[in-house]
């Protein structure tokens, strides 16, 4: 046995084996596979499941361990391109695994390097969803959300909530939180509504959490406008931006380097500036193509 | 009558003395692992995924009990003549296939049994860790007694196989019955799509021998309620009566044709 | 009253890739056992005994002729309470001991609780397993099976027991003693049908027999009454003898061999009577060691049979 490993140890010293690749998917047909388990689906659709987790975690990691050293392009490169077929063959096998859906849909929306990017297909994965179960309004109301935070299709946002707020059983709210996308879709506070909408409606911690760190985010920006009226306004008395926190603390217009909700401090800019530290947990913050004047950081 | 319970009596003893029921032990560290592990790894969902890893693991170690002790049942007592003794006692030849054939179903049983029961501790302590959020997203609870529906359908399932395996045991060696047994079961999985078949194949003919071949042979995925009850879709007892039934019928068809063949062997 | 009776007996085998051919393993074969009497059946290895034995056990069905056996047809299920039999190379579940066996095989004749302990732990010892009773039968060997194998046979305290090959795998001492178990049943009553290919056996224990070979009956009837079987000659050894005296017993010696120095194996004619020869040859000096009536044995005899 000791001889057998010893062989093996050198072996792949000289030999070292090809680095696993994370994108090997043999079988992407969910029909052939479905077929394939017979009657263990459910347990391949929890096998799959897995391996979409794992996928997604594993290169979110990897490429949080290069962050900062370059601004990322805002296309996805092609580093989560099994992420969709995996979520499609789990979702074939149990078209009722419910998590695999909604947890799949905020995955894919997810913007790079957090995610692919591509609400689309996360769009696409919930209607399929809808197909198998037409009564599903949370389904509805995820396909609203993406039309909203990433789309900023706020028409079709509000008419997704509207069709959620329909369905026998639905919660209350939703029928306001179509109105107020309807009227001020892309304002900060409608945002701040459907996020906290969206929290209530979360069934898992996870969405509850995600929720929460959205609302962060807001609070962010909205510290951002306060903190860049203190700067502007130095800007106007000295005509020059400033030097850093420092010099804004020592003229106490700031009591402190200010922090972030996530506890990491802003950064400015040497034309004045502020944004938030790609070093924090709430980088990336969202587009808000909306709001003038407030360039994306 | 009773030579038939000494015979299964017999039967089941044979079966623990093999150890065979050994396969419980691993089936509850896999269990028990998997439960450890797979909190890691999936984002709340540990209770659906043990339900489906122990209701799955049920149905594939009770299947290969079944076969892989059901095609030695009678050949095994023929080829090393154990037989001869047995028949000159004062019994018929078809107490001996019934009462192996009972023996074999009592053996099942008893480990479908303790399956269960591993399986429901297992999930009683995983509900007992978990935090109120949790336990309302399941779409059924974590003790769910219609678990024990699934449980029951599997055991009669594995019934149905065992008869298959027994009837090739009367006149086949021990790997064609496998072979054969094997073969029914996963056909009788995709029976399904022999039903379907006019929609696939342009000949009629196909069609119908398709359709003939559908009724005939065992419609196994009937047996199969796992992802409902996981999902905690309501399964009403008129559906499992009349799974029974069926089966029923097709169990009693094969042992009987087994006795048939029994009776009338000439033991070389 | 027949305890056992065979008509015409056939037994046809189809042989062949596609069950083509036939091959005829017993062929009319006719005989009859009275009750109360040891009987032996004999013949060589593949001779179709087995296979009769299967034939009135209902193991393998006849292709056509009958058998009775008490007085009831082959295929009566109540005559079965009523018999014993011992399988050729006995096997019976390693994984029981030999105890459960005979438990679990005494249960099969609905014989329950107490009466039936009493007679398996009986039956044990009457076969000398009394000591390896909880032991599984895994462990046994070929001779202890052997036993078990009789003691599975007396279960039911039969009336007709047939064995086959009894002695197979058995030493010296094992002969012995299912010798003394077939006479002992015979003295209770019970008919033995036995078959066997070791003729000493059925010379020591038989009164009737029948010889089969390839598949058809040779001979059959009492020992003694098989012509073959009278004395041809008689031997005589004696020691202290001289080559002389040998030599002066002329034509009333058909031969001489010398297995001593001063012993000799003569072989005489039956007339005239061995006395006088045994009286000169003792006044001279001599004394006698043996004197045996020379006979065909059963081996001689089966040996001609079967082979013609």
């Amino acid at each position: 046995m000791a001889g057998a490993v010893q062989v093996q140890a050198t072996r792949e010293r000289l030999y070292p084996p090809p680095a696993e690749s994370e994108g090997d998917l043999y079988m992407r047909s969910g029909a052939a596979l479905r077929r394939l388990t017979g009657a263990y689906n459910a347990l391949g659709a929890d096998v799959y499941w897995i391996r979409a987790i794992q996928y997604f975690g594993g290169t979110k990691r990897r490429l949080a361990a290069v962050r900062g050293t370059e601004p990322p392009p805002m296309i996805a490169r092609d580093e989560y391109t099994l992420l969709y077929p995996l979520l499609d063959i789990t979702t074939a096998l149990d078209p009722r695994f419910n998590i695999a859906y909604r947890f799949g849909a905020v995955f894919l929306a997810e913007p790079y390097p957090g995610g692919p990017g591509r609400p689309d297909l996360a769009i696409a994965l919930l209607e399929k969803g809808l197909r198998d179960r037409p009564d599903k309004w949370e389904y509805m109301e995820d396909i609203g959300f993406v039309h909203y935070w990433y789309l900023h299709d706020y028409g079709a946002a509000a008419r997704w909530f509207g069709r959620a707020s329909e369905v026998p059983g639905a919660p209350w709210w939703l029928k306001s939180l179509a109105a107020t996308t309807l009227a001020a879709g892309g304002d900060r506070q409608s945002s701040r509504v459907m996020w906290q909408a969206i929290r209530q409606s979360a069934e898992v911690d996870w969405l509850r959490q995600d929720a929460d760190r959205r609302l962060a985010q807001l609070r962010a920006l909205d510290e951002m406008d306060q903190l860049q009226s203190v700067i502007d306004a130095f800007v106007q008395r000295t005509g020059r931006p400033p030097s850093g926190w420092a010099e804004l603390v020592r003229i106490r217009a700031l009591r402190g380097v200010p922090l972030d909700p996530s506890m990491t401090p802003y950064e400015t800019s040497a034309e004045g500036r502020v944004r938030l530290s790609t070093a924090s947990k709430l980088w990336p913050l969202p587009e808000e193509p909306k709001r003038s004047g407030v360039p994306v950081p | 009558m009773s030579a038939i319970a000494a015979i299964a009596v017999n039967t089941f003893r044979e079966s623990v003395r093999d150890k065979v029921l050994y396969n419980l032990v691993l089936f509850a560290v896999l269990i028990m692992g998997a439960s450890y592990l797979i909190g890691q790894l999936t984002a709340g969902q540990d209770v659906k995924i043990i339900k489906d890893l122990g209701l799955s693991a049920t149905a594939v170690f009770g299947l290969f009990i079944a076969v892989f002790i059901g095609i030695g049942l009678v050949s095994k007592e023929v080829e090393r003549r154990s037989v001869y003794a047995l028949l000159a006692k004062p019994i018929h030849r078809y107490q001996l296939v019934l009462g192996k054939y009972c023996g074999l179903v009592l053996t099942l049983t008893v480990n479908v049994a303790v399956m269960a029961a591993t399986f429901y501790l297992v999930l009683a302590y995983m509900a007992y860790g978990a935090s109120p959020d949790a336990v309302r997203a399941w779409d059924a609870p974590a003790l769910d007694p219609a678990l024990l529906k699934a449980v029951a359908l599997i055991l009669v399932e594995l019934a149905l196989v065992t008869a298959i395996a027994v009837f090739f045991s009367t006149f086949s060696t021990p790997i064609l019955s496998a072979a054969l047994t094997f073969g029914l079961y996963v056909a009788g999985h995709f029976s399904s799509d022999l039903r379907n078949f006019q929609d696939v194949v342009d000949s009629p003919s196909a069609a119908r021998l398709a359709r003939g071949l559908y009724w005939v042979l065992p419609n196994l995925a009937q047996f199969d309620i796992k992802a409902d009850v996981v999902h905690g879709q309501y399964v009403p007892p008129g559906y499992l009566v009349m799974t029974t039934v069926y089966a029923a019928f097709y169990i009693g068809m094969l042992l009987v044709a087994s006795m048939l063949v029994f009776s009338r062997r000439d033991f070389k | 009253m027949h305890a056992l009776v065979t008509h015409e007996l056939t037994k046809d085998y189809a042989v062949g890739f596609w069950r083509a051919r036939q091959r005829r393993a017993l062929d009319g074969l006719t005989l009859d056992v009275e009750a109360g009497e040891v009987f032996g059946f004999l013949g060589p290895n593949g001779a179709g005994k087995t296979t009769t034995l299967k034939l009135l056990m209902q193991l393998v069905f006849p292709s056509s002729g009958t058998a009775e056996m008490l007085g009831r047809p082959l295929g009566d299920l109540s005559v079965k309470r009523r018999i014993g039999y011992l399988p050729e190379n006995p096997y019976f579940y390693d994984y029981l001991t030999a105890e459960e066996l005979l438990t679990y095989f005494a249960g099969l004749f609905n014989l329950r609780g107490a009466d039936r302990r009493a007679r398996v732990s009986r039956l044990l010892d009457e076969v000398g397993i009394g000591g390896e009773r909880r032991l599984q039968l895994r462990k046994f060997s070929k001779g202890m099976l052997q036993r078990v194998g009789i003691a599975q046979a007396l279960l039911n305290e039969p009336d007709l027991v047939i064995f086959d090959e009894p002695m197979s795998g058995l030493d010296p001492l094992g002969r012995r003693d299912v010798r003394s178990l077939i006479l002992r049943l015979r003295d209770r009553g019970c008919t033995v049908f036995f078959s066997s290919h070791v003729l000493s056996d059925a010379e020591a224990l038989c009164s009737r027999v029948a010889i089969l070979a390839k598949g058809r009956l040779r001979a059959s009837g009492r020992l003694t009454d098989m012509v073959p079987f009278r004395a041809s000659g008689w031997e005589l050894v004696v020691a202290g003898v001289s080559d002389a005296a040998i030599a002066a017993l002329g034509s009333r010696l058909r031969h001489a061999v010398r297995i001593g120095e001063d012993r000799f194996t003569l072989d005489l004619p039956l007339d005239p009577p061995p006395e006088r020869v045994v009286g000169e040859l003792t006044a001279a000096g001599a004394h006698l060691v043996s004197l045996n009536p020379i006979r065909q044995t059963l081996e001689d005899f089966f040996v001609e049979q079967v082979t013609s």
